[in-house]
């Protein structure tokens, strides 16, 4: 099996046809004319000319076989042979990603491991990050097993299933346990809207104590909720959202907003709504609906919509005591649209806005705060043996600029070169020898 | 100073008649005699004087000897007769350079054929005019030598109705000429002599022996003879359409060599059998191209 180190470059094997075209388009060119006689065009000179035309295309084939041996080396030929791929399994490559944490405990770690044929650190703050760029290097590696030892303590979350699977199969996979979890862990809580404006919460474990810090961003921060009510109901209403705010509620995500309309329970809703299509919003009306302070609300007020009065698509987010629904959902143009019927006065309305402020927020991952370690069974579980090398492709053949059949394609163009320069000479003093002959003629 | 006129705009004149006066009027200026001699009278007898006898033909010498007064009597009063054998083959229409697929492009030299046909009305102008028989032996066409200007327009029609192709038998016509001048005449022969060589010298030969002085115009153009073509040419034989690409710029020297040896050739035979040889090249004016023999004819 013949590949190419840079197959890219045989395009310029095109070159060799540039010769041989100018060679047709010449002979193409040859001007027709009429002439009174051919008896002076003596045979020996015109056989000299039609066999310099014949010499000029083997002059002219050997110098394109010049440039294509030489376009040929350029492009590194490498023959695929048994005995060549039993070399490149016996050899190893490795990848090493070093917790940045802990980076001297996970060298020591792997000190003890066997040389390698090549093999490159990286150390990562991230440990998934670390992992992409070890991979991207070994595929881009010599031919060779390949093998990627991560040596870290591993706290939970550091590590996924998913980053493992990210990395291809053929790659060998190893897990070194060093160093010691952090005794302190600092991780961001999210961005919450208070009475003052925006704030940034950031929480530090440290052993059983947990301290969270508060830092004000931006002052003046409104709901991210418009509200639609009678003008009779907007003292009631203000009272709502400021006791929200004084609660605190989490920040609202990129682009996320929403409109309560408070209606009046004998009337229509009067809005444009449409199927619910968008993630969030989908994910928002389900958070709102899991708020059990809402539901516990909803159930003291006396009576709901009037059943008919909801069509679809609102979708019924929580129950009056009378069974009917006390407020339901739409989507509203990328907007969630929450329809109460409840009194603007009721407690129900402060409780509905803090739960639409609350799922129009990203909650932080809070699994990454706990201070505990990836469990043994699931690294083993993980790890994986290298496979036997597969045939290089690209860039694992361009990084190996010893191992491929480049001589032997110089040699030829050597070769080649040499019997060019025979031609030509023999050639010339073929000439010679005519011109001579004719002159004494 | 003669003023000539270029070979293309004679080229470019239709009138065969016009032409040959245009180049004679600018050739016979400076040729103080005649090139052409003829063979007015042959001496027959003496007779005693009569009365009315023209005193120019009293042969003085014979009085002052005899005392008698004798007039030279003449056999027959005649006038050169001269025969021009053109060459009509296919070879003769080629133009050089200045060829073009639709024939000759503007400017350029004529034909080979036509420089011949051009020349040969001059000659037949300029022998016609000076009370000298003249005709014509070509293209399958004989036209007995006759003098006056009636026939010399017959010779010119002949001429100008001319028209190169195929081969040309040069020792055919040469033979035919030769045999039907009735007496010692003038062989005018113009044609690029690349048919027969032996054959058409042997006729020439021949003619000369039984009398007739030989004039021989070997008409080439200037590509001929140096083929200055660049590169690839595929050359078309004009008589045998045999075609052969050649690289004109590897091929020249051997040719050029080959093309002179040819004309050395024609030359030094001409000056051993007792001919009287020019080469003629179509970019030099037809008036300079004959004053030249004409001149080299009065001052032998």
């Amino acid at each position: 099996m013949l590949t190419w180190q840079n197959p890219a470059l045989l395009f310029a094997l095109a070159l060799v046809a540039a010769p041989i075209l100018i060679h047709i388009l010449v002979q193409r060119r040859a001007e027709p004319l009429p002439f009174p006689t051919l008896r002076f065009l003596q045979p020996t000179r015109l056989a000299s000319i039609r066999r310099h035309l014949i010499d000029d295309g083997a002059l002219l084939a050997v110098r394109a076989a010049i440039l294509a041996a030489a376009v040929a080396a350029f492009a590194g030929p490498l023959v695929i042979t048994p005995a060549r791929r039993q070399a490149w399994d016996r050899r190893l490559v490795r990848a090493s990603v070093i917790d940045a944490s802990s980076s001297d405990a996970a060298r020591a770690a792997l000190a003890a491991t066997p040389p390698a044929f090549l093999s490159r650190e990286f150390t990562a703050s991230s440990l998934p990050d670390g992992m992409r760029r070890a991979a991207a290097w070994l595929e881009s590696s010599p031919p060779a097993r390949r093998e990627l030892i991560v040596a870290s303590p591993f706290p939970i979350g550091s590590i996924t299933t998913a980053d493992v699977a990210a990395i291809p199969r053929a790659i060998g996979v190893r897990f070194a346990r060093a160093g010691a979890l952090p005794p302190v862990r600092t991780i961001d809580a999210g961005p919450v809207l208070a009475i003052d404006g925006l704030v940034a919460r950031e929480a530090t474990l440290d052993g059983p104590r947990t301290v969270v810090r508060e830092t004000p961003i931006a002052g003046g921060a409104a709901l991210p909720i418009e509200i639609v009510n009678s003008r009779d109901a907007r003292p009631a209403v203000d009272a709502a959202v400021a006791a929200v705010l004084s609660q605190r509620v989490q920040a609202p995500g990129a682009g996320h907003r929403a409109r309560v309309v408070i209606v009046d329970p004998a009337r229509n809703v009067e809005t444009t709504t449409s199927q619910v299509l968008t993630p969030w919003i989908a994910d928002a009306i389900a958070r709102v609906m899991r708020d059990p302070d809402l539901q516990t609300a909803a159930r003291r007020v006396a009576a709901g919509f009037d059943g008919p009065r909801l069509p679809l698509p609102w979708l019924p987010i929580a129950a009056a005591a009378d069974g009917r629904p006390l407020a339901a959902a739409a989507e509203d143009g990328e907007r969630l649209i929450v329809a109460s019927a409840a009194p603007p006065a009721d407690l129900f309305t402060p409780v509905l806005l803090r739960a639409i402020a609350n799922s129009l927020g990203v909650l932080p991952d809070l699994t990454r705060a706990e201070v505990v370690p990836i469990p043994d069974p699931w690294l083993r579980e993980h790890e994986r043996a290298p496979s036997p090398p597969a045939p290089p492709t690209g860039d694992a053949l361009r990084n190996d600029d010893h191992d491929n059949d480049r001589r032997g394609f110089w040699l030829a163009a050597l070769a080649l070169l040499a019997i060019e320069g025979w031609m030509r000479r023999s050639r010339q003093r073929a000439a010679e020898a005519r011109e001579e002959a004719s002159r004494v003629a | 100073m003669t003023s000539t006129c270029p070979p293309d705009v004679l080229a470019d004149i239709s009138d065969l008649e016009l032409v040959a006066r245009i180049v004679v009027d600018g050739l016979v200026s400076g040729l103080h005699r005649s090139p052409f001699h003829g063979y007015s009278a042959e001496f027959s007898q003496y007779r005693h004087y009569q009365q009315g006898d023209d005193l120019k033909h009293v042969d003085w010498k014979l009085v002052a000897r005899t005392d008698r007064v004798y007039t030279k009597q003449f056999r027959e009063t005649t006038n050169m007769a001269a025969m021009l054998v053109v060459d009509t083959s296919a070879s003769m229409d080629f133009y050089g350079a200045g060829r073009s697929i639709e024939g000759r492009a503007p400017g350029a030299a004529p034909s080979k054929f036509r420089y011949a046909v051009i020349a040969s009305a001059a000659l037949a102008h300029l022998i016609a005019g000076q009370g000298d028989a003249v005709g014509l032996q070509a293209g399958g066409r004989f036209l007995a030598p006759r003098a006056g200007r009636q026939h010399l327009r017959a010779v010119l029609t002949a001429l100008a109705s001319l028209e190169a192709r195929d081969t040309w038998q040069g020792a055919d016509a040469i033979r035919g000429a030769a045999e039907r001048l009735k007496r010692r005449g003038l062989l005018l022969v113009l044609s690029d002599f690349y048919d027969d060589e032996e054959r058409t010298l042997s006729e020439l030969r021949r003619a000369h022996r039984i009398g007739h002085e030989v004039v021989l115009f070997q008409i080439l153009t200037r590509d001929e003879i140096e083929l200055p073509y660049r590169r690839g040419v595929e050359l078309t034989d004009l008589e045998t359409g045999r075609r052969l690409a050649i690289d004109a710029g590897l091929a020249r020297r051997g040719y050029t060599d080959a093309v002179a040896a040819f004309l050395e050739r024609w030359r030094r035979r001409a000056a051993a059998e007792g001919f009287q040889y020019s080469l003629v090249v179509t970019d030099v004016p037809p008036q300079r191209a004959l004053r030249n023999v004409l001149l080299a004819r009065v001052h032998a």
